[in-house]
This record gives structure tokens, sequence and C-alpha cells, in this order.
């Protein structure tokens, strides 16, 4: 029988899901739930397509690609923002989330989803739309709605393990590996094969860039300090050892390096790319997940 | 205007929850939320170990990351200091809950609604009668309110919160070590602001910068 | 946030006395609607608290009102077959039968021998209830004497040593330093001004308020925690090893440093009575006092003869007296201390050398002996220091030499009852002006105080023991037990074969008492009180009531209690304790009974009634509150119910202001200074030489020898029945060896009161946010030695084999031979589910055989040794 589930703690310390007991709340490093854990849950896959629909509208742009525009734009406000205010506990108050861009900085993301809204949508119906200027103004705009998730994580003060310097790289070249890799896909089964394989220099970039960020946000979180130590230990411990070992290890480095490999040189075939994919979207959600999930609060008591 | 705040002196408090107890039943919380809490620890190797005890409750910080974090302005810090959550306007995105360093808030939604003191033994008159006399709005986030009905209805009755029973917070009534003293930081003479240049007051983790309203003295 | 106060046609405040632990702080609640919803202090009331303070189980109270586990009619046990992990299979019967079995079977015993009836009182009930009234009640029914009760709440853990020697110094039930003017307090085993004890939050209001002001305080303690966790400095010592450091300390107070208050050793204590060889006073052979020698007229004189001024009592020397040769037996005192060098208390206590020798610095320099201070106009000795204890370290087999011992410094340096050092409880209680209750101490044979109202059990004078017992406690054979330990004695069927015990318990009559789980080795009670017919009056089944009970009645909370005398004669156990204003709370009702609980109180009238011993029941409480007034007594017939015989001793205690003070469920008056300070003033001698104890001896010697009672088989120690406070290892240290290498040991958590507050949702819930209410607590370095961590679940064995398990939480502030248990959890039953498998039970480790109890006091070894080991 497992520690936790022993009829003793159970009684006396009922599980939350917290993984920490009432009386090391705040005295130990406390996990953050809100953003996790129960409908926080949301928060996760809501970050998650915002940021890979505009990864996949900003890989489209410099293909030109109208259909991975439009896919891109409807993963983000669809999924990514329908998702974010099932999250809210007052959804129909969302509107009110734009009255703060000043401090806020979801308030500033409603902005930037807006603008991204209008102007992407008036980029895919018009037929000049690839233009410079709209190209320049959407790539910004994309850039920031990848960062958005992420941004809003690193702000938080009182999460010392989201404020690593290599949050923002690593959300940004996340967002656009995965939506490069979709892109990558639709043109497979579109049977652009010339594009398929042209575009696999750019799949090795990403993924190396992919991997190296990791490895400096897990770095850099674990020299920023204990607090992020104490992050970093939770995620190669417990529970989140499973998620990291398959998901992080597994799913989003050793198996993506497995099939890029495979397809080095641009030997590119749809249903590896396709596997890739699911691979690196899987993956990907891991890493997210165990990044959401391992963030702890500084303790309040000063034991030192 | 004032600028309300706390004093809470460690060396008086003996750890008895009063404070706790007290606030979930000035605004009959539901199990497993806390408005005020103590937390326990401890410093040092045996045998020169030493006990702390911290009654924590919301800082009221003047530069609060909540008030920062919040997307709508639902919550704002009052002129007299008091951090405050106008219900109407929160959306319940929780990035208040997410930000406070000292994670004083609560995301009142129907799980926490429906909890029970007995569980599966239904509510009790005592909670039927709380929903009525102190509705929480569902999907809205709660924190301690430095009991601001108490204080206004007082001073509409013309008393001094901090001095008269009736216009404290509850918590500061319910100590029985007098542990909590209530005032106004912007009054010099205040007796607050004298505890805490007598006793060289702290605030918990002013490494985050938020300014909290909330002095410890020891 | 809005608040909403439509629909709310009813909102006041209901002034009362919290009734959640024995205090009886000063409560008032709110109610909405009929329902009660929150409780704060009183500000107007010293009672309690700074102003409106009050503690959080105080404050939690308001859950014993809507606990919807309340039992609501009488219950009936259908299944005769008794015993822990047996269905009862209650059936839910009217009071009307109910009443009727109880009055039935009393009667059918009362014919035979009343004295087969047991009657249970438990602490909570002192504020929560009239406190002293099942005493006389059961007395009511034929009953003889304290032998008859069987305790719940604190259970034998608490106060057997404690309250005789608390009575027989102080006149009072505990004692506390004087926290206005001390400067210097040394707590062994007690959490006294940090939320435990008697007037726990006046007390702690003071002592906030004494820390403020810079006192040094040192606890003595095998844990860092309540006491220790707020102390100045944290002393970790082995359980039942406070006497050795005590008489360290004596030593060097005595004949190291050699700074006594010598007036107050001539004048207050019994150190200058000669004894003789055998170490038994010499007697005035016409009037049977104890004489002294007058150094300045050069001959004996009694103890109290007016010509014998104070400073001629001589302290030492060697006399005639009658051909014998005899001396003050402080002389054999200072002699016998000389054994205990601090490098030897250091060794058995494991407190360091350089510790125990500033204490002693310390203590000495603190006392500040031979100064004085004026109060009021009046001048007093001034003596800063204060050593106080309770459960802690009273609860050893050897607990009547442990408070002996630490009460010791105190009368050294003559800091008893004086200001700044250590006060009992009030000794005299002052009428209210107007009115007319008014109690004071005497002093009694050999210049010995005699409580004006006391507990069960007066401390003095002291019977010789004697043949047959009586009763199941068998009190006249251990004639010193406040309660007795022997209800709960394994080897009890033998105590009472030998001592020709014939009232073999038939029926136990309690109140919520939950004795099966709260002494010790919970087969042994089964055991010891199955075969009777056990009714309870109760909020819920608790587990005694689950194990054995045969009918359960609905009591109220206090919450719902019309109660006027909870605190009238409560004076020495719960009221203003130092120079505090006078204060007496009543109980009353905030909201209506549940179901069809009714007040105890009127049970027992009513049972009386039906039992045909009310008239004797009236008399006594007459009686008790020396009503004189024809017109306001109960006369002869008549059948009131306890408000209504509030009604008529109300106008006899408050006199003028009654109406007023019913209104405010209070009432507060002047204390007189002198009646604080008191020890000066009222001509008694503290019997620090406790030569009592060689008179016990004898008398107990001689019984066990006629009536072959084998003392020896059953490891009897007479040797603690000597007048010298003495170092004896308390038995569970005997246990110790290799394979249980650690002393268990339990402690007062500030969230809970024996175990009623385990069934409170809101302590339940704060009790997981502390980090030891709920776990079983180790060492840090010890744990990890033995590979265990915080969430580990372990069990604890003792060598009767008893085992219980909890789970760990690691502590620095610990001794690393000890392992710590909150309170009474591990609960089981049924009748209360918020309770039921919280927190690790420590009572039922604690082996019942007679050697684990003190020989003298009846106190009971609550150490204990054991093993751990992981599930």
């Amino acid at each position: 029988m497992s520690k936790d589930n022993h009829e003793l703690i159970q009684t006396m310390f009922p599980p939350d899901g917290s993984g920490v007991k009432p009386y090391e709340w705040m005295i130990n490093p406390t996990r953050q739930r809100q953003w996790i854990d129960k409908q926080g849950i949301f928060l996760w896959l809501a970050f998650f397509f915002t940021e890979i629909g505009a990864g996949l509208y900003f890989v489209s742009m410099f293909y030109e690609y109208k259909a991975g525009l439009v896919l891109g734009w409807l993963i983000a406000l669809f999924l990514g923002g329908l998702i974010h205010v099932a999250y809210l506990g007052n959804p129909l108050r969302a509107w009110r989330m734009i009255m703060r861009p000043n401090t806020s900085e979801l308030s500033r993301g409603i902005w930037v989803i807006g603008a991204f809204a209008a102007l992407g949508f008036l980029q895919m119906v018009t037929s000049g739309g690839f233009n410079i200027v709209f190209n320049v103004i959407m790539a910004i705009l994309c850039l920031i709605i990848i960062s958005h998730g992420f941004t809003t994580m690193n702000v938080i003060r009182a999460l010392p393990a989201w404020s690593s310097n290599m949050v923002l790289p690593f959300s940004i070249v996340s967002g656009v590996w995965v939506g490069q890799q979709i892109l990558q896909l639709m043109f497979a089964i579109t049977g652009s094969a010339d594009l398929v394989s042209g575009m696999e220099v750019w799949a090795e970039i990403f993924f190396f860039a992919y991997f190296l960020c990791l490895v400096l946000y897990g770095w850099g979180t674990w020299h920023a300090n204990e607090i992020g130590q104490a992050s970093i230990k939770m995620m190669v411990n417990d529970e989140l050892k499973i998620i990291t070992l398959i998901g992080v290890l597994g799913l989003a480095i050793v198996l993506p390096l497995i099939f890029t490999l495979i397809m080095w040189g641009g030997q590119t075939n749809g249903f590896v790319i396709f596997l890739r994919l699911a691979s690196i979207f899987a993956g990907d959600l891991a890493v997210r997940y165990i990044i959401m999930k391992s963030a702890v609060y500084k303790p309040l008591l000063e034991r030192n | 205007m004032p600028r309300w705040g706390m004093v809470i002196d460690v060396k008086r408090c003996i750890a008895c929850w009063g404070c706790t107890i007290a606030c979930k039943e000035e605004h009959f919380l539901p199990p497993g939320v806390f408005w005020n809490r103590v937390l326990i620890g401890e410093r040092g190797k045996y045998p020169s170990s030493s006990k702390l005890i911290y009654p924590i409750l919301c800082n009221h910080c003047s530069d609060a990351a909540c008030v920062e974090a919040c997307p709508t302005g639902a919550t704002y810090v009052r002129e007299d200091g008091i951090v405050a959550i106008d219900d109407e306007k929160c959306v319940g995105c929780r990035a208040c809950l997410v930000s406070c360093p000292y994670q004083q808030r609560t995301y009142y939604d129907k799980e926490v609604k429906d909890r029970e003191y007995f569980p599966g033994q239904g509510k009790t008159e005592m909670e039927l009668i709380g929903e009525k006399l102190y509705p929480f709005t569902l999907g809205t986030v709660i924190k301690c309110n430095f009991c601001t009905e108490r204080l206004e209805d007082g001073m509409k009755k013309g008393q001094t919160p901090g001095v008269d029973e009736d216009a404290t917070p509850a918590c500061v009534n319910m100590c029985p070590v007098d542990a909590r003293v209530f005032g106004d930081l912007d009054d010099p003479n205040s007796k607050i602001n004298r505890m805490i240049m007598e006793h060289k007051g702290k605030q918990l983790r002013p490494e985050f910068g938020t300014e909290p309203a909330v002095y410890y003295i020891d | 946030m809005t608040y909403k106060t439509d629909e709310i046609w009813e909102d006041k405040w209901v002034n009362t006395t919290c009734g959640v632990c024995y205090c009886g702080c000063a409560a008032k609640v709110r109610v909405v609607n009929g329902v009660p919803v929150k409780v704060e202090g009183i500000n107007d009331s010293t009672m309690g608290g700074t102003g409106a303070g009050l503690c959080g189980k105080g404050s939690a109270g308001l859950m014993y009102y809507h606990d919807p586990n309340r039992i609501k009619k009488p219950l009936l046990r259908t299944n005769p077959e008794k015993g822990i992990g047996v269905d009862p299979k209650w059936k839910e019967i009217e009071w009307d039968e109910a009443l009727d079995i109880i009055s039935t079977k009393m009667k059918k015993i009362m014919e035979d021998d009343p004295n087969k009836i047991l009657f249970t009182n438990q602490t909570m009930r002192a504020s929560d209830g009239p406190h002293n009234h099942p005493y006389f009640y059961a007395q009511a029914f034929g009953v003889k004497n304290n032998g008859n009760f069987i305790i719940g709440g604190g259970s034998l853990h608490c106060g057997n040593a404690c309250h005789m020697l608390g009575g027989l110094i102080h006149g009072a039930w505990s004692i506390a330093p004087d926290w206005r003017y001390t400067k210097y307090v040394l707590k062994w085993g007690s959490s006294k001004g940090t939320g435990s004890g008697h007037s726990a939050m006046t007390n702690a209001r003071l002592r906030a308020d004494a820390v403020r002001r810079g006192i040094k305080e040192v606890v003595f303690d095998p844990m860092g925690n309540f006491a220790g966790g707020k102390a100045t400095e944290w002393v970790g010592i082995l359980p039942g090893t406070d006497t050795a450091v005590g008489l360290a300390i004596a030593n060097y107070i005595c004949n190291i440093r050699g700074e006594m208050d010598i007036l107050y050793l001539k004048a207050k204590t019994n150190f200058p009575y000669l004894i003789k060889d055998d170490g038994t006073y010499i007697r005035n052979k016409e009037t049977d006092n104890p004489v002294i020698f007058d150094s300045r007229e050069g001959k004996v004189k009694d103890y109290n003869d007016e010509t014998l001024a104070w400073e001629d009592c001589a302290l030492e020397g060697e006399y005639e007296y009658d051909g014998e040769k005899v001396t003050p037996c402080f002389v054999p005192f200072k002699e016998h201390l000389k054994q205990y060098t601090i490098e030897w208390a250091s060794e058995v206590s494991t407190v360091p050398v350089g510790t125990i020798l500033q204490v002693c610095k310390d203590w000495v320099d603190n006392a500040q002996i031979g100064s004085t201070i004026t109060l009021e106009g009046k001048t007093y000795p001034y003596r800063p220091v204060s050593s106080v204890t309770f459960r802690g370290s009273q609860g050893h087999s050897n607990g009547i030499h442990q408070v002996a011992a630490i009460d010791l410094m105190s009368q050294l340096v003559g800091a008893e009852d004086v200001p700044g050092g250590t006060l009992g409880w009030p000794a005299i209680r002052r009428a209210y002006p107007g009115g007319n209750y008014e109690q004071t101490c005497t002093a009694g044979k050999d210049g010995v105080i005699v409580p004006s109202v006391f507990y069960s059990h007066d401390p003095w004078p002291v019977h010789a023991p004697s043949l047959p017992a009586t009763n199941m406690g068998c009190v006249d054979i251990w004639t010193h037990c406040t309660l007795s330990h022997i209800p709960y004695v394994d080897e009890i069927d033998y105590i009472h074969e030998k001592f020709g015990m014939k009232s073999k318990p038939e029926m136990i009559f309690g109140i919520s008492a939950n004795f099966v789980i709260s002494n010790s080795d919970w087969d042994t009670a089964v055991k010891n009180f199955k075969d009777c017919f056990v009714v309870q009056m109760g909020l819920w089944v608790n587990e005694t009531d689950q194990a054995i009970g045969d009918l359960i009645l609905p009591d109220v909370s206090y919450l719902e209690k019309d109660c006027w005398s909870s605190e009238i004669d409560a004076f020495f156990f719960s009221g203003s304790p130092s120079h505090e204003d006078w204060y007496v709370h009543m109980q009353q009702p905030v909201a209506k009974p549940i179901g069809e609980s009714r007040f105890f109180m009127d049970v027992y009238i009513d049972v009386a009634n039906r039992c045909g011993v009310l008239d004797k029941f009236n008399a006594k409480l007459n009686d008790y509150y020396g009503v004189e007034d024809p017109e306001l007594q109960i006369k002869p017939g008549e059948v009131l119910t306890w408000k209504e015989i509030g009604e008529r001793f109300l106008k006899w205690v408050y006199g003028k202001d009654t109406d007023k003070i019913q209104k405010q469920g209070y009432a507060t008056w002047h204390k007189p200074i002198e009646d604080v300070y008191w020890r000066w003033d009222i001509d008694t001698r503290c019997p620090v030489y406790m030569e009592y104890l060689l008179h016990d001896r004898r008398g107990m010697e001689g019984i066990f020898e006629q009536t072959g009672f084998d003392a020896e088989g059953l490891e009897f120690d007479f040797n603690q029945f000597t007048p010298l406070p003495s170092w004896f290892w308390p038995e569970s240290h005997k246990d110790l060896d290799d394979e249980f290498d650690l002393l268990a040991f339990s402690y007062r958590d500030i969230l809970h009161t024996n175990n009623t507050t385990f069934q409170n949702p809101y302590i339940d819930e704060i009790s997981k946010m502390c980090p030891y209410t709920f776990t079983i607590t180790l060492n840090t370095t010890m744990a990890e030695e033995r590979d265990l961590k915080d969430g580990d679940i372990i069990w604890i064995e003792t060598k009767a084999g008893v085992k219980e398990n909890g789970i760990v939480k690691t502590m620095e502030a610990q001794s690393p031979k000890v392992i710590g248990i909150a309170g009474q959890g591990g609960l089981w039953a049924d009748g209360r589910p918020i309770a039921k498998g919280k927190g690790a039970n420590f009572c039922k480790l604690l082996p019942s055989k007679l050697k684990y109890f003190d020989p003298v006091a009846g106190n009971m070894e609550t150490a204990v040794a054991v093993k751990i080991y992981k599930d």
C-alpha cells in the first residue's frame, strides 16, 4: 500500500490533490494549484492551444499558406480562447478583462488576442493579405501570443520557478516548433513533398533549439534560487517523475530525436511526420504540465 | 484618510487559533477556507531549536501583487488601504490568487460552497444562516477584508476601529492575549505605529516588495 | 461582498460561560434567527482573555450545538454482549421509560448497599455545569466517599499529586505564577499561561503581559511545543525526572549557596517541628500538638503557642524532650538533600550540568530574599520567582515526590502566596457585596491549611488507612487519592478480595465520561466495568458508551444550558487567579435544547426524586450554598428544577443585585489584596516535611500484613512513604531496555480538551493544520537514525503487547529518547464520525498494573517504555 493511501493518512489528511499536508502549507515550498489542478487544467490546455495555434499561423505566413492561417487562427481562438473562457469563474464577464492592460498581463493578452483575431481575419479574407506590413504586424502579434502564457507566469514574483530568463525563449521556440510540425503534416497530407522535405531542415533546427531551451530552462531554474531547485526536484520526484520520464524525456525529446534522425537530410515520410507531431504534441503538453505543476511558493517562515 | 494596518505580537501569541475560528464564524467561511491562519514551524537544531508561530492573514499590501494581476480591476486598494474585491467585477480568472506571495485568497466555486462541516450530513443551521447573512458570489475570489463591514458600521456609530470592539476586526477582538493590535498606519501617534517603532516591527517577506500593512513584532 | 440583512428577524448577543474546557471563560454568543452563529469573550469581564478574547477551541464551541450526531433521545443497549468492537444495537426509548429503568435499578441496589453505585464526573463539567454537585449527589444516595468516583475527562493522568499538595500548601486545587509581579518562572510539565491549566485564558493574558514586561520563563519539558515553544528557554528533560533537578536546585539553595528565607521557613513551614529518631513529630501529650524549640527562651513549645515568636523557632540544633533526642525536622531534611548533586541530577534527567547550575543561580538571584513590596498600602515580602508544575511532571509513579520537589525550591526562598511567587487559586472567597456565599480556609491539625471547599477528597486532615475497603476505589486504604486509581488497576479483584471489599459495583451513573479509553489499557477498563449497568448522560455516544454503556441519555450542551451555578463554587479551581477582581459567570441558554436532550442536573433531580432521596439532596444543596434564609431554602417535599433552585439561591448569593446579575449573566467585584497574598496573614504552616506519610505507611503496612496482601509480588513501593522529598525512578524508566528503548509521553494540545474536541469540525480542520496535534512526534535526528521520516506510519508497542499506530512528524525540539502524542486521539466511536480515526491514542499504551501508580497519591505513570517500528 502506498504511503499516501494508508487509511490513517486518508482519515487525517484527506488528499486535496496538493500533495501537501495541511501543516506544511507555506511552511515548506508549497505548490501552486489554481492554474493546474481541478479546473486549472483548462488553463494548461488553453495556453497550449493558443500558443500552438499562433505558432502555426506564424509559420504558415512564411509559406503564405492560407489553410495553415485558418487552422492556426481557429485553434488559437476557438480551442485556446474558448477553453480560456471556460476556465473563468464568470465567463459572461470575460469582457471585463480588457480593463487593466497597464498592470495586468492577462488584460494585455486579451487586447493582443483581440487584435490577432481581427487582423488575422482580415489577412485571411483579404486577397493580398500576405503583404509585408500585414506579415510583420501579424508575426509580432503571433510571437506575443505564443509567449503570452509563459509571460503571464513569468511575471508572478511569488513563483520563482517561473521567473527564469529562459522561460520566454523556451515558450516561443515551443510554440513555433509545434506549429511548424503541424504545418509540415498539413503539407504532407496535401502532397507537397518538396515542401515537406524542405521544411525538415527547419524541423531539425527547431527541434534542437527546443531541446536546448528546455535544458537551459531546467538549468536556469535550478540555479535561480532554492525555490527553483525545489521545483526541479519536484519534477523528478514522486508523482511527477513518471510524467517527466515518459512525457518530457520520452515524448518531447527522445522519440522526436529518433524520428528526426530517421528523416535526417530531408528523407521525409508522412507517417513519421505524423508520429513525430503526435509525440511532440503530447511531449510539449507534458513539459507545460510539469512546469505548471511544479511551481512552488516560497515558504513564509524564515527558518534559517 | 487612515491607512488601516495591524501589528501582530508574536511574543504574546500562544497559537490558540482564536483568530482563525473567530474569522470563520464572523464571515461564515466554509470548511477549508481560511482568512486567518497560524503557521507553525521550527528553527534551529536540537537542543537549541525554537518554535516559530506566525499568525497570517491578508497583508493588505499597498503595492499588492493581486491588484497588479487583476485584469478587471475587481481587486483594488481602497483609500483606507484595505485591499478589496468587487465581486460584481471579478471574472474568476484567479490571476490574483496565483500572484499572491502570501496565498491569502480562495476561489469560491460550487465545490467550496457545497462543502459541509459535517460531511454527508447536510448543512447545519449556522451554515444556512451564513449563506443568507454573508453570501459569496460563485466563481469569484474571496479573502480577508479586515472586517470592512465592522469598521464601516462602527465608524458610522462614531466608534474608532482598533479601540471599540464593534468597529474592530473580529480576529483582533478574539485574541485572548492581546497579540493583535489594529489601527491607522498613517497616524504617527497611533498605537500600532508606536509598537512598530518601539519593537522594530517587520513585514512578512518584505522581499516581495508588496508593502504589507501587517507588521510583526517579537 | 454584500452584507445582506434581509430575512434576518433576530440578531442578538447572549452572555454565558464557555463550556469547552474546564476553565469557564466569559463568553457571549451571537444568535441570529434563533441560531447560535458566533462565540466571543465578554469585553467587560476580566474572566478569560484580553477584552472580548477567547481561545480557538472556545470560539469553536458553537459546533457542539450544531453537531447532527448529537443524541436526541435516550438509547438503550439491546445487545447484552459488551466490549470494544461489539455493536450495542441501540434502541431509542422514551425518557420516562429510561428514568424508570434507572430508578428501579438504583432503588434495588440501595436496599442492598448504595456503595455499589458508581458515579462519574469529568473535568469538562467544571465550567460546563455545577462541578462539585455529583459528589454530594452521590452522598444523597448513601455513598460514603470519593472511592465511588471514576473519572473521565483529564482522567487519572491529571492531578492527584498536584491537587493533594495544592490543597496542603495553598488550600487550592492548582497553582500558577503571580504573573503580575514575578520575574523568573520555572515550569515543569505545565503549560500554565500558554493555553492549558486552570483559568487558562486569564493566565494566558497575564502571562503575555509578563512576557512583554521581560520576565524570564524556563520550561522543563520533554518537548518544546506549547509551553517550551514559547519559553525564554526550553530545557529538554526526560519524563518523570523533574524531581532530580528540583532536588538538586533545593540542595544548591540549602547547602551550597545557603541563601534561604529563614524567617519564612521558621514561620510558614513545619521545618521547626521537632521529630524523633523515627521521623515522627514529638507531640505535646496534652494538646497533641507538634512542638517547636523556642531558641530565645530555650524551651519547647506548642507550634501554635502564642508566646512563640516566628524568629525564635529553631531550625537547627539537637534537643532533649521527654528524655528523647529530638531535632527540628529541617535538620535531617537539609542533610538528606546533600546527596542530590547537580552532576547526579544531570545524569538522571539529561539536563546539562551548566543549565541546572544557571537555573540554580538565577533562581536565588531573582528571589530577592529579604526584599519587600508595597501594594495597595500593604507591605509584603517580594519573591519574584515561581516554580509551577501540573499534569506533565506529576503524572508519574513518583508523582508525589515530583510535586514536592518542585514546590520545595519555592518554599526555601519563601515564594509562596506572596507577590511575585507561586499562588494558589484563591483560598478565600469573599461574598459578593450585599450577598452571602463566603468561604474561608482555616488552620487545621498541626497547623496545616484546610481548604474551604475542595473536590471529592479533602486533602487535610488525612484519615488513617482502615479495613475493610468499602468502595471500588478502596480509598479506605489509599487515603490520599483525590480520585482513586484502583478502579483501573488490573489486579482489582485481588485487591478487593484481600481488603474485604463487599460493595462490588453494579451500576454506574455517569456524566459523559469516557473512562474506558482515557485512562490506561482499554482492555482492563472494559474488564473492570463491563459487568456494571452503565448509564451515561452525554452529547454523543462515545467510546465508553459504545463499549460498555447500557443506557445513554441525551444531555444539553453548554449552549442550551440554564446553569446559574456554574462557577459560584469553583473559586479555588477556575475563579479569578492572582490579583484579578472576582468574577462569576453563569450559563444562560442561547438556544433551545437539541431533540429531547435534558440538562443533567434536572435529570439528577428527577432520578433522586424517583429514588426517594431528593430531600436529602436538597438539604445538601441548602447546606453547600449555606442558605440560611428559610424563604430561600429548599423545603422538604419540594421538587424544583435546577433553574427554580437558582432563582432562590442566587438571591442568597447576590442579594439585591440578583436581577441585575442574572440579566448580565455574570458578576464581578473587588478582590482585596490581602485575599491574594494571604500567606502571612493566615496562621498556617506548609507541611513540607511530609510527616503524615510515615503514619500512612505504618497503617498500610499493618493492613497489608493483616490481610496477607502480597505487596512485594505486586511491587508496591512503600519507600515512597517518606517525609523527605526523594528521588525514585518512575516505573516507565525501569522498563527501558535495548528493545523497548523509548519513553512515550502525552501532552495537552491547546486545541483540545480531553477527547470531546476531536468531534468538533472547526477544531478538526485546524488540528490538521498543526504539525503535531494529530501526529506522533519524534526528534528529527533520532528519526533519521531509525530511518523514519515525516508521514511514515509507525507502530508503537509496549512490553504488555499493546499497540497503537500513527503518523510520524519529526521535530527538533524534543528529547531524542522520547516520543510524544497529543491528547486523547485514536478514537473509534461510531457516534462521533468527525473524531473517528484522528490522532493516536496514548492512554491505551499505559499499563494498568498496580506498580505503575504512585503508591501515595494514585497518579498513573503517564510515560511508558515502547518500541517503534514502521508499518
